[in-house]
């Protein structure tokens, strides 16, 4: 068969081209799901001048009641976490993972690495509009949800 | 006996009434170039899941360099495999282009690549995991072993890769039978089937992907499916249509013997000139093995014939076979065949047993298609079919030269062999014989200027 190998190159550049365009624009972005564009796992200590996106509640709750609830158990590709959630008033206050589980040690140790660095950020900005972590993109889609569904409960907006 | 009409053609072919064969269909380069232009675009696929899955934070996270190349090499690595199946699962279409020599020479080549990669991906992503979890090699491959899914199983099914890998380094695989390394080989079936699992449970491109983990598992199962219908559904069935039986084993010449088989059916069987057939003969005691070779006439139903030269067990045990013994086939594959030739006329090179596919090629040729032949021999009494092929090159109004004697005395070289066929800038080379002396006329053919699409040929190994 003449010219086997430009078929070939010619096949791959088309299939890579094609896949590699379905990511940039078809595939969800971080951002489809809740979470602005997405910092690195490999950045050390915690995220820096998160954007402020705090709603006008976040001033009003810094006074009422102490009140706590759990998200739901929220499953990603390589395991399943929910999220705990304590609000004074509309203010988060304390966020903490009761229940984490992966399919793997290498996910888990991913998980524990990554999980301080969301709850900062949730910290920061007091709601589930975070931007995640990228590198663990899963976790952090999982880990807002369960937030949201928390804050859902305590009817915290 | 039915079959001495093919022995004699000149006079059947002269009223024009030939047995009405089936003629294979003519085959198709565009599909054989839209399968290079898939493959292509596969391996482009998975080089680009693996590299858009990746961001740069994961890069430059501990072990994050290994980990990648990890998933790389794995995707690539198991898509070349993929790849090497597909090649011998011998899909019609694709075969009557490339010919099976040429798919299995793809095969062969493709070979190093699947079973490197693995390794490769095994040794990054473990030192990528130790790193991020800043664990000690050896603890992290017992790691590996025991708490992650299917990776065990995967680890087992790349031991058998690498041990088939081993087998098949040239220094060990001259050593053993030919039969005895196939059949280990087939191993790598199981092989890959073990590590599938592990692809989709771990692999960054499949979890959470239920789009790759489709477009995957269909790929697979697609192959899987061609490779029993192709391998096993197809021959099975034809076997039990056309139920080959042995009726005559006849002496052609020292240690070379015709089997005539008959069977049904046998104008349904698509078939060109110059194709063969795995035979399998069902005795105790060959059964289990089939070898291909050549049909060396055209089928004259309800008859068949192939010719086979005593050089192995197998070939020396079809001397002896009985009549009444079943034969299952599988086939007709081969692209030596009319079908590929460019210019308008053919010159023939045959050295001895090679003869059988050029007698059957020659049939197919069209009356004042004026062949030329050159037939090898070392010993006249080697020049099997002589007689046979003389009738069918008179007929086409073609010439036959019979070069006779050892290598030196009886040479084809820059200046012989235009001067037996000084209109070569006419014809496409047709050579079939041992490896040897069809390198040497291949060779001979690219240093006379003949371009390479006009030279066909088929080598038997012995």
């Amino acid at each position: 068969m003449k010219r086997a190998g430009w078929y070939i190159i010619a096949g791959a550049a088309a299939g890579f081209a094609g896949v590699a365009g379905f990511h940039g624009s078809g595939a969800p972005a971080p951002a489809a799901l809740g979470l602005g564009s997405p910092r690195s796992a490999g950045a050390s200590g915690a995220p820096s001048a998160p954007a402020p996106a705090v709603g006008p509640s976040a001033q009003q709750g810094a006074t009422g009641a102490v009140r706590k609830a759990t998200g739901t158990l929220e499953q990603y590709g390589y395991g399943e976490l929910s999220v705990a959630v304590t609000v004074r008033g509309n203010q988060i206050t304390e966020v903490s993972v009761p229940l984490l589980r992966t399919a793997e040690p290498y996910s888990q140790q991913l998980a524990l690495q990554v999980i301080p660095m969301l709850k900062a950020e949730v910290l920061a900005v007091h709601s589930a509009r975070i931007h995640g972590v990228s590198g663990a993109t899963y976790t952090s889609v999982a880990y807002a949800q369960s937030i949201q569904s928390a804050l859902d409960k305590l009817h915290v907006r | 006996m039915g079959f001495d009409s093919v022995v004699a053609p000149g006079a059947r072919q002269g009223s024009k009434q030939r047995p009405a064969v089936r003629r294979s269909p003519r085959p198709r380069p565009v599909l054989a170039r839209a399968g290079l232009v898939a493959a292509g675009a596969g391996l482009g696929m998975v080089t680009a899941l693996a590299i858009t899955d990746e961001t740069g934070g994961e890069l430059r996270a501990p072990g994050g360099a290994a980990t990648f190349l990890g998933s790389l090499t794995g995707l690539v690595g198991m898509y070349l495999a993929l790849l090497m199946v597909l090649l011998v699962s011998r899909i019609p279409a694709i075969e009557r282009v490339l010919g099976q020599d040429g798919l299995l020479r793809w095969h062969r080549r493709l070979a190093p690549w699947p079973i490197s990669l693995l390794v490769a991906h095994a040794l990054f992503i473990t030192a990528g995991y130790a790193q991020a979890a800043r664990a000690g090699l050896w603890h992290q491959v017992a790691v590996l072993l025991t708490r992650y899914p299917d990776v065990l199983i995967a680890t087992v099914g790349l031991g058998i890769m690498c041990a088939i890998g081993i087998i098949s380094l040239r220094a060990i695989r001259r050593r053993l039978r030919r039969e005895t390394w196939w059949l280990v080989h087939l191993y790598m079936y199981l092989a890959l089937a073990l590590s599938f699992a592990h692809v989709l449970a771990l692999g960054p491109s499949f979890v959470g992907h239920p789009l790759t983990q489709i477009v995957w598992s269909v790929a697979w199962a697609g192959t899987a499916g061609l490779v029993l219908c192709y391998r096993f559904g197809l021959p099975v069935a034809r076997s039990l249509r056309h139920r080959l039986v042995v009726t005559e084993v006849r002496p052609e010449g020292p240690g070379v013997v015709s089997v005539i088989l008959s069977g049904r059916h046998l104008d349904k069987l698509a078939i060109a000139g110059g194709q063969f057939f795995f035979w399998r003969f069902l005795t105790p005691a060959m059964w289990w093995q089939a070898h291909p070779y050549t049909m060396s006439a055209l089928p004259q139903p309800p008859y068949v014939r192939l010719t086979v030269k005593a050089v192995g067990d197998h070939s020396a045990a079809v001397a002896k076979l009985r009549p009444g013994t079943r034969v299952a086939v599988e086939g007709p594959y081969g692209a030596f065949t009319k079908h590929v030739q460019q210019r308008p006329q053919a010159l023939l090179v045959a050295a001895g047993i090679g003869v059988t596919a050029l007698r059957s090629l020659l049939e197919d040729l069209p009356r004042n298609s004026a062949p030329v032949v050159l037939l090898r021999a070392s010993r006249p009494e080697d020049l099997v079919l002589r007689k046979e092929v003389a009738e069918l090159v008179r007929y086409r109004r073609g010439r036959l030269h019979e070069l006779i004697g050892t290598r030196e005395q009886a040479t084809l070289d820059e200046r012989s062999l235009p001067r037996l066929v000084p209109d070569l800038h006419r014809r496409d080379i047709y050579v079939c014989g041992p490896e040897g002396f069809v390198t040497s006329i291949v060779e001979l053919a690219a240093r006379l200027g003949v371009p390479a699409e006009a030279v066909h040929h088929e080598a038997y190994a012995l």
